[in-house]
């Protein structure tokens, strides 16, 4: 993967002025990254890639909104791309607690290297997750995976601000050793 | 504060991946700049998480790249700014809704001007006449019974803010003028709600950057019977955070 074509700045600039030969740049080397975190939530292949079109879409309509001082463009097309994943299977009705269980029944079975899946090499950050003590792994399948706001998981696994805080805190930087 | 201690607290990583309550976003931000060193820290994982997703990457099918692609090409800049579209260089919708908002603003300056002294009435009518040199055309747009105009006032502690939407109810269009609305940061989204039915509704983000001009607004639901903005994180919500409204305003 190689972006030496353009530097992040020419990158931002050109994408700015919504420059055809940037955003086409911009989709050959990231779509991939985007597209593996939208599968991490969605693993719909088809809805997947539905929700890959409108994450560029939006990308494209808000750069102006894109900050460079505040962070790099991947940053904030990620969280973005991870926002519309997730209101995706918001809009689709998905049970929170079936969607737990299908998903977990998806990490598992990648773990059982069943050949389709692991030909498709959906892994990633999920799978990494569902190898942390539960109590953490809990914390960030809400926030990361469902979106909830620190309160709402603190009412949902009935358990003070605080701690959901320090559990949010203890998972990141033990997930930034084994993967991130 | 110790803020060797505050980069290893995880709030780092918290951050970079979007999962932070406001107010320790706002913290972090203000930090960073007193601190270099938080900065970097802030930037190295940035580029460490990236590093690792684009190993990490899953390709859509040759037909997805070969649709998104084409879609991105067709996409038109969202936007077009009242002066150009006012000396008619660019044939398009704003034509009509500029004039409009250029004949409101006249007419309300005129008020504003005879409010403050009535004896100079007639110079004022002069000047808001002359300040709008509309082709006779243009002006069918404030008569179409369809377009119903909404003023949205500041809520809470931001009474300040202020923004027009023209909304046009046969189309479900409605055009957004902001006369003021904080910056929204890079992680936040203003998102446009609608009541209707008891219910309310997503109408869409807000590219807030854009001062001046007007932005289109597609899909406003037609029994529509009051309109609020929020601020939501990047990509919007699927409910209004309540505690975040900026903007208010009833038909």
């Amino acid at each position: 993967m190689t972006l030496n074509s353009y530097t992040e700045k020419e990158l931002t600039e050109a994408l700015k002025k919504h420059d055809n030969a940037a955003y086409r740049h911009l989709y050959m080397n990231y779509r991939g990254a985007l597209y593996n975190n939208i599968l991490q939530i969605i693993p719909d292949t088809e809805t997947a890639a539905d929700v890959l079109q409108e994450a560029f879409i939006q990308i494209w309509k808000n750069i102006d909104k894109y900050d460079e001082n505040k962070g790099r463009l991947f940053t904030w097309m990620l969280k973005l791309t991870r926002n519309m994943a997730i209101n995706q299977t918001r809009i689709k009705n998905f049970k929170v607690h079936s969607k737990n269980e299908e998903l977990t029944n998806y990490v598992s079975v990648i773990d059982n290297k069943t050949p389709q899946l692991t030909a498709i090499n959906h892994i990633g950050l999920r799978q990494q997750v569902h190898k942390l003590r539960k109590e953490l792994k809990d914390v960030i399948e809400l926030s990361y995976f469902e979106g909830l706001k620190q309160e709402e998981i603190s009412e949902i696994l009935k358990i003070p601000l605080g701690t959901v805080k320090s559990r949010i805190r203890m998972a990141v930087i033990e997930l930034r050793k084994e993967f991130l | 504060m110790d803020i060797q201690q505050y980069i290893a607290s995880g709030i780092i990583e918290m951050y970079v991946m979007g999962l932070c309550s406001p107010e320790e976003e706002k913290e972090l931000e203000q930090l960073q700049h007193q601190h270099p060193e938080l900065q970097e820290a802030i930037l190295q994982y940035e580029k460490e998480m990236e590093d690792k997703m684009l190993q990490n990457s899953t390709l859509p099918t040759a037909e997805t790249d070969k649709r998104i692609l084409k879609k991105l090409e067709s996409l038109q800049a969202p936007v077009i700014p009242i002066t150009s579209a006012i000396t008619g260089k660019r044939i398009n919708w704003l034509k009509p809704v500029a004039a409009a908002a250029v004949l409101l603003l006249g007419i309300s300056a005129y008020f504003n001007y005879s409010l403050y002294n009535k004896n100079k009435k007639q110079e004022a009518l002069i000047a808001a006449s002359t300040s709008s040199p509309l082709p006779a055309g243009d002006y069918a747009v404030i008569t179409n019974p369809s377009i119903t105009p909404v003023a949205m006032y500041g809520v809470g502690t931001h009474t300040i803010c202020r923004c027009t939407m023209f909304w046009d109810k046969q189309t479900g269009k409605a055009y957004i003028m902001i006369h003021h609305l904080p910056k929204s940061s890079s992680s936040r989204d203003y998102q446009l709600w609608a009541e209707v039915d008891g219910r309310t509704v997503s109408v869409g983000i807000i590219n807030d950057e854009i001062r001046g001009r007007f932005i289109e607004v597609t899909n406003v639901p037609g029994h529509s019977v009051a309109f609020k903005v929020t601020l939501e994180n990047a990509g919007g919500a699927q409910t209004p955070t309540i505690a975040e409204t900026y903007l208010e305003g009833k038909i």
